[in-house]
């Protein structure tokens, strides 16, 4: 029987009562983001009654200590601010339970912990289990979790996983790591998290492209010059990032995941639906379609490596990469990265995507930008000077969410001189209302069921497959391709302007 | 040159033969502002003093729903015939930084200018956006095919509406007559969303969605200035669950210093529904909801003047209580939660015939 009630009311997949767990909930993540991102669909009436919570983590604490630890954060970056009434009501939903994660006795006295909150407080026996805790914890949590039978749903509830990143270091552990999640909990009920995902302009690039009428019959190599992705950050190690940082470096912390993924929405074809397998279909296909480069000298001749100089950011002096807290002084871990990618397809035939991504750069930006072809050389192309610049549609991740179209005008007067204008459309201009954190948006998919907005497996996997070769020849190849060096502050290396310069194009100045 | 007249609240005053030049001027005299627009809002009203007012309402609503607003204050029964105009742009601070500006023409007619509305008013529109009409008070002659035929979205709100048995066949009129798509918004059905969705909610519990047909009884209590709130909710209620209309008339009992209203209703298993609407002048517009039957209770309510609302389920053997958010209690801040929403509203105009009987039935 459906819920009569229901019709009308809200046009998305309904999310169901369940308990989330979280493990690693006294860390940083839970309070700033999960924690928060719950409260906030319990004020905006999204959240299904009968929601609760329940951290695992090492140290002691009763719940009134969990809850109040909870309390101080929401109050800071609530997105909706903080209401006491509200708050005191939502916190009686949320328990803590002290464990090791590696010990069995704690994943059984989780079990039963579970089983008396839905005594207690009703509930069916739906469970989310949020895996927040430090990747070389995945495998024991993943593991003990089988072990106490909760990864096994009661009759007619549900057991999902949501893991967050980073998913693997290379392909064989993402492959290992895979065959331990899918030894505990199935594909379907498996939610890697990628949190660009979950962001309103992610999600909007579908509906630009297969929406609007008028730029999917343009979106192939026949009208598009090259696409680039850029995504400069204006901060290097602060607070004792670079322990994590130095062992990943760009390509595999942001590239692997965050980027490609924008790539497969902006370079796939239409999904015959939107279901999630849908979607994920037709996003995995563009990964395996990536051109692989299986030699030094390849990667050498499509990818930069750089770190940067000491140098200055937002006015402040800023020490260069090797000097940083907890950077190995003499690490060969890139904080900068930009790789000319060629996607072997009909559609996208010769069409060169330029992915960036690098710290210290002048300014906080993620953003697409397709460029398209210059028109016919006759005409005004033919006038001294010719066109200047051609159509550029620039999809702005964040911040400043929006879209803008550059096009090329004459410029008042009796001379026939052009120029290029821009037609720009700004999320916060036009709707006041701030979009929900990403983090909002995916808990509540995961609690609907709904995949869409996660990455499966095997998606993960191409991707590894991909990045592995840049990571082998950079680290385990004879003849390894150069780091470059960039001043904090600046753009990035020249190096990575010489790889464009070689196919006759240049970065978007952002 | 005579410096134009400036109004403290609607701005410059221009001939109306050039509105659009000196809106033009408007912008030029600044380059830090952007002007943004998704819609045009025109507000109407019959009532002295509604320009200002609305205005304000204005202002507060282009912080987040960027449009050109044209207001229009009416005096049809001035003796004298006049046309007067003013421009202004309210403008916000957009994440602390950029100014965010929104046009705003205002019109004044009286006596038998009221007649040249739609030529006055409608030359002003911003090309190719949508127009949502915000109707306030009572219907007038002014209500007329000519206008509603130009409308994407009419707006007005019933509660205050003293006759609304025959306003709302004039509405439903409207509806059918429209020569494009006519979506109608009355406040007092928005007023009840945030209820509507806090009862889907509660259905989303098995436990309930079984026990849907044990339901016997419904009380709603309301504050009484928002009876229709109450009736729509009702009807929504009856429409969605399937429940017919009972021959026997409801009975009014006056009780105290509350008034009551009883109706009855049968599921499609022959059960008969006693629902009862109490009106108390304590209560938030719409202050709670009950349903019961067999072993189960559910409700959803609200103190007056609190932002959220509790939606509570009593089983035995299941307790479950939650916060959900409440709807705004004024016309301004509901019509911007309807502008945020959108959609066709079609869910209204299928619980119209329903709500018009029980209207009727009081
Ligand atoms: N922070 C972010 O904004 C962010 C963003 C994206 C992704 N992530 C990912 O999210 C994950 C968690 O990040 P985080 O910043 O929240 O980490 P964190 O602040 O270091 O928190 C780690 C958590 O794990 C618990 N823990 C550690 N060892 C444990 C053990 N042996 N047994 C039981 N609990 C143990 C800690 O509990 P005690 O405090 O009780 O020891 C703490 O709750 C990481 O995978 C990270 O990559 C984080």
């Amino acid at each position: 029987m459906t819920n009569p009630f229901r019709e009308d009311l809200v046009s998305r997949s309904r999310p169901e009562p369940c308990t989330v767990v979280i493990f690693g909930a006294t860390g940083d993540l839970t309070h700033r983001k999960l924690v928060p991102a719950i409260y906030n669909l319990a004020i905006d009436g999204e959240l299904p009654p009968g929601v609760k919570i329940l951290g695992f983590a090492r140290r002691e604490k009763s719940d009134a200590e969990f809850r109040k630890g909870l309390e101080e954060l929401n109050r800071k970056v609530s997105r909706s601010g903080h209401d006491d009434t509200i708050w005191a009501s939502f916190e009686e939903s949320i328990h803590y339970h002290q464990s090791e994660f590696t010990d069995l006795a704690g994943y059984q006295r989780l079990a039963a912990r579970l089983d008396e909150i839905d005594r207690e407080r009703g509930g069916k026996g739906n469970r989310l289990f949020y895996i927040a805790s430090a990747p070389e914890f995945f495998d024991d949590i993943l593991t003990h979790l089988k072990a106490a039978g909760l990864n096994q749903a009661a009759e007619g509830c549900w057991a999902r996983v949501i893991v967050e990143k980073p998913f693997g270091t290379d392909l064989a552990t993402a492959q290992q790591l895979n065959e331990v999640v899918n030894r505990t909990f199935q594909e379907k009920d498996t939610y890697r998290i990628d949190h660009y995902l979950g962001k309103e302009t992610a999600q909007n690039l579908m509906v630009l492209r297969f929406a609007n009428a008028i730029f999917e019959p343009l979106w192939n190599s026949r009208y598009i010059d090259q696409i680039q992705i850029t995504c400069a950050e204006n901060l290097g190690m602060e607070g004792g990032r670079g322990g994590y940082y130095d062992k990943s470096g760009a390509l595999r912390d942001m590239v692997q995941n965050h980027l490609l993924q924008l790539l497969s929405l902006v370079a796939m074809e239409p999904p015959t639906d939107l279901s999630a397998d849908g979607v994920r279909d037709e996003k995995v296909k563009v990964i395996r379609s990536l051109r692989q480069w299986d030699s030094p000298e390849k990667v050498a001749a499509n990818v930069i490596r750089a770190q940067y100089h000491a140098g200055h950011v937002d006015g402040k002096p800023v020490p260069g990469y090797r000097e940083e807290d907890r950077v190995d002084p003499e690490s060969m871990t890139e904080s900068y990265v930009a790789l000319r990618l060629m996607i072997d397809t009909w559609r996208w035939s010769g069409v060169p995507f330029y992915i960036r991504m690098g710290k210290q750069l002048p300014k906080k930006a993620t953003e697409i930008s397709v460029h398209f072809k210059a028109p016919p050389g006759v005409l005004f192309n033919a006038l001294a000077g010719g066109v200047p610049g051609g159509n550029v549609l620039v999809i702005r991740i964040q911040p400043d969410e929006g879209i803008s179209l550059r096009m090329v005008s004459k410029i008042p007067g009796t001379s026939l001189r052009l120029e290029p204008v821009k037609m720009d459309f700004h999320y916060s201009t036009s709707f006041g209302k701030s979009s929900p954190e990403a983090y909002e948006r995916l808990l509540l998919d995961a609690m609907a069921g709904d995949a869409t907005l996660f990455a499966r497996r095997d998606e993960v996997e191409e991707a590894w497959r991909f990045i592995d070769h840049i990571e082998r020849a950079w680290h385990q190849s004879e003849n390894p391709p150069p780091m470059a060096g960039y001043v904090a502050g600046t753009w990035g290396p020249k190096e990575a302007d010489e790889l464009l310069q070689a196919d006759g194009h240049v970065w978007r100045r952002l | 040159m005579a410096t134009p007249e400036m109004h403290p609240e609607l701005g410059r005053e221009v001939p109306v033969g050039s509105i659009d030049k000196e809106l033009h001027k408007l912008w030029a005299e600044d380059e830090a502002r952007t002007n943004a627009s998704l819609m045009n809002l025109a507000v109407y009203s019959e009532a002295p003093g509604a320009l200002e007012k609305n205005s304000a309402a204005v202002r507060e609503l282009t912080a987040e729903h960027a449009c050109r607003a044209i207001l229009i204050g009416i005096d049809r029964d001035a003796p004298e015939t006049s046309i007067r105009a003013w421009i202004t742009a309210h403008c916000h601070l957009s994440h602390g930084k950029k100014s965010i500006c929104c046009e705003q023409i205002a019109f004044a007619l009286t006596g038998k200018a009221t007649g040249r509305l739609r030529n006055t008013v409608f030359a002003h529109l911003a090309s190719d956006l949508p127009l949502i009409f915000w109707w306030q008070g009572e219907l007038s002659p002014i209500f007329e095919d000519r206008l509603y035929s130009l409308v994407d979205r009419f707006v007005f709100d019933s509660s205050g509406w003293v006759d609304p048995c025959s306003s709302f066949a004039r509405i439903t009129e409207a509806i059918a007559n429209a020569t494009r798509p006519l979506v109608v918004q009355d406040l007092a059905w928005t007023r009840t969303f945030q209820f509507r969705v806090s009862v889907a909610s509660l259905f989303d519990d098995p436990i309930m969605l079984s026990a849907l047909s044990e339901i016997g009884a419904v009380e709603i209590i309301y504050h009484p200035a928002h009876r229709g709130s109450a009736l729509q909710l009702l009807a929504w209620l009856a429409v969605q669950a399937s429940w017919s209309d009972t021959v026997e008339l409801p009975l009014a009992v006056p009780n105290h210093n509350d008034s009551k209203a009883c109706f009855s209703f049968e599921s499609t298993s022959g059960k008969t529904i006693l629902a009862t609407l109490v009106a108390n002048p304590d209560s938030a517009p719409l202050g709670c909801l009950t349903l019961s039957g067999g072993e189960v209770s559910a409700s959803v309510s609200r103190e007056a003047g609190s932002s959220h609302v509790i939606r509570r389920i009593e089983a035995p053997g299941h307790f479950v209580e939650a916060p959900g958010p409440a709807d705004p209690d004024t016309c301004a801040d509901l019509i911007g939660e309807q502008l945020a929403r959108g959609g066709k509203n079609s869910l209204f105009r299928k619980i119209l015939p329903r709500f018009r009987s029980l209207l009727e039935r009081q």
